[in-house]
Formats: structure tokens, sequence, C-alpha cells
């Protein structure tokens, strides 16, 4: 299986020194984009693996934290020129940044990012499961997203487990009287991991009535979680068509 | 195997096809009568793809070796059509002359995007040892020829 790099690069055909290496790394499709607005929009549309943003350091960390904000299982690496230092590196390692720096010798550039692909390599996905008698609803996320299935279990005042499936991963979320009680997605628990499934457009699910967790990680209401991350999907879009705005 | 120059051409005529393509939905949205709002918004993005290809073209055309082919064409549409507005405005043999220069330079660039991905599918079949043994006793290799 391909690993599929988004890549923000705003000259990639004058400025391609670290594209130039991805070209040749096997195994590796690329998506070049050229604006921040544009690499959103795409992030929403398809699933990537990682996302690598080249530019000068305190450019490529801000446009990192904000696609960080909207995308937090997301892999972002920032190709930069110089050292990070002070601040800005503190501010990386809060946002999860991989911060690479450019300069210096391609062998060094090239082995860096040799391994940034090497750890995202993954075998085949496997076959999805078929349908089991204990899951009481199944379906597809391009036909019910995960805020409808979410609000008609909660409103159904439902305990069980949602898994849902997609080319991002599996993410399982809990319910116990008609509230999400945990979420899990990867490595992220909590809030972020229903935010995460929130976006999912493609991937199937399917309802396992009675399996309660014994782990709290979300303690707000059904209805505040979901105010709150369709505010968020609004500003990931708002991302997409306002920094078309601003930008010039 | 992958080859440097082969890899290297393809992604700069794919960034190039993206901007012709981006460049022709917008002629076509200027040349829809239906549609009669052009935005500012509209109008800049068209001058920001216009400029990457104003930039960009003589480079990417010279590393793909049809500068002579499609130089000619590319700066007719690049002059002719400096807003979306001027697009609306202009005669119906201007349009016509418009379209024929895009669709040649789409034409000529999908092309050679077809054979070069044919050429990188020849090759990743190919193992380093025996790519370099055909160059070394002057057989075709698929990137080399």
């Amino acid at each position: 299986m391909e690993t599929r790099l988004l890549i923000l690069n705003g000259d990639p055909v004058f400025q391609d020194w670290a594209l130039s290496i991805f070209d040749l790394i096997p195994g590796v499709e690329n998506r070049i984009v050229r604006t921040l607005s544009d690499a959103v929009a795409t992030l929403l549309r398809e699933n990537f693996d990682a996302f690598i943003l080249e530019g000068e350091a305190a450019v490529a960390v801000e446009q990192a934290t904000h696609v960080r904000q909207h995308f937090p299982s997301l892999k972002i690496v920032c190709l930069v020129p110089e050292r990070v230092e002070g601040e800005l590196a503190a501010r990386a390692a809060q946002q999860n940044l991989q911060i690479i720096m450019t300069a210096g010798s391609r062998g060094r550039l090239e082995r860096e990012l040799g391994k940034i692909v090497q750890a995202m390599e993954r075998p085949a996905g496997s076959a999805s499961e078929g349908i089991d008698p204990c899951h009481s609803l199944i379906g597809n996320l391009n036909q019910f997203s995960a805020a409808e299935i979410l609000q008609m279990s909660c409103l159904g005042q439902r305990s069980g487990r949602f898994t849902f499936k997609s080319g991002r991963g599996n993410s399982e979320i809990y319910l116990q009287q008609g509230a999400v009680r945990h979420a899990v997605f990867d490595e992220i628990e909590g809030e972020a991991a229903v935010a995460e499934v929130f976006r999912w457009r493609q991937g199937r699910f399917y309802f396992e009535e009675g399996i309660i967790s014994q782990v709290q990680t979300v303690d707000r209401p059904w209805a505040h979680l979901l105010i709150d991350n369709l505010q968020r999907l609004d500003e990931t879009l708002e991302l997409v068509t306002g920094e078309r705005r601003h930008e010039g | 195997m992958r080859d440097k120059p082969l890899e290297t051409k393809l992604r700069l005529l794919t960034l190039q096809l993206e901007s012709w393509k981006r460049l022709h939905d917008f002629i076509t949205y200027g040349l829809d009568k239906a549609k009669p709002i052009i935005s500012a918004e509209q109008e800049r993005q068209f001058t920001e793809v216009r400029a990457y290809l104003l930039q960009e073209t003589e480079f990417v055309f010279t590393e793909l070796s049809v500068l002579k082919d499609l130089s000619g064409k590319a700066m007719n549409v690049l002059q002719r059509a400096c807003s979306i507005r001027s697009i609306r405005d202009l005669g119906n043999d201007e349009i016509r002359r418009l379209e024929m220069d895009w669709n040649g330079i789409f034409t000529k660039l999908g092309v050679l995007q077809g054979q070069l991905k044919g050429q990188r599918k020849q090759l990743a079949a190919l193992s380093a040892w025996a790519y370099y043994y055909q160059r070394f006793v002057g057989r075709p290799v698929p990137a080399a020829s």
C-alpha cells in the first residue's frame, strides 16, 4: 500500500529541493498544493498519511498549528531552512509537529525523509468485517455522517460501542445512557477522538449494544460536543474559503 | 526503480496541467453567460493561476522539450485572458482561438504525461542492476530513450 503525502509548497517548480527527494522514495504518492486553503480543502476530501509543509520556520509552524486544530491525528512535518529554537520550538512540540531542517547535505535530508516515510509504512488493510448478529446498527459514513448517527443514538438513550472504520484507521466511541463516555482513535482519546470522527466522510460503522467502557474520557453532555464539533467543522471550512480571501 | 529526471518531469508536468485546468475552469466560468457575477475573489484567484503559469511555463516547457511547440500558444492564451471580465468581453472569433490554443496545450501535455507514466511503469519493472546494465550496453531503457 502506498504512503500518501500531502505537501504544501508555495513554489514547487523552483524550490523543489525536498520534493525531488520525495520523488525518488519508492512507495510514496505525493500530492502538491501551493496554498494552505488548498491543503485544508484537500485534507477534507481525501486521506493522507502525513502533511508536509515547506517554508520559513515561523510561517510553517503557524500554518501547521492551524491545520493541527482541525486535524488532531494527522502526522504533520515542517521542513524549515533554519534551526527552530525557543518559543517556536516549544510551540511545535506542544502541537506535536515534527521539525526537520533542510539546510545541510542532501544525504542527511534524504535519510531523514526516508525515515519519516518508513515510519508511516503500514501493511495493506485487512478485509472489512462481515455482518455480525451482535451489530445492532451497521452502515456507511457516506450515507450518514458520524454526527447524525451519534445524535440518533444519544437521543434514543442508547448504551454500547460504536466502531468507525475508515482509511484513516479505526475509532471507537462508547455511549452510556445517551451520553458519550469514552472515545478513542489511534493514540488520541476523549473529545479530540470524537472531533476526528466527525470529519470522516468515508468509511463504515457498526454499533454493539450493551458494551460499556470502564474508562471515562469524555464528561460533557452530547449536545455540547455536537455544537462544538459542528462549529469546529465550520471553522475548518472557513479556513478553506477565508484563507483564500486573506491571501494576497 | 525510479529515475530522477523522469520523476522530475512528471512532477513538473502534473503541476503545469493542474494550473492549465484551473485556468480553464475560470475561462469556462467567464464565458458562461448564466453566471453573471464575477467576484473580486474570483479575479484574484484567476490572477494567481495566471501568475504561476507566466513564471513557470517557459521553464517547464524547456524541461519537457516542448517549448517550440507550445510557447506561442501559451502566450496567446495568457495574453488574451488577462481577467475573467475581459474573457467575457471577447468576440466569438477570439474565444474560438483562445479555446483552440488552450486545447492544443492541454492535449500535448496530456499525451506527454501518458507517455512519461508509461515509461515509469516500464522502469518500475526493472531492477537497478538491469537498468544500469542496459544503459551500459547501449540498449534503450524507458527513461533514457
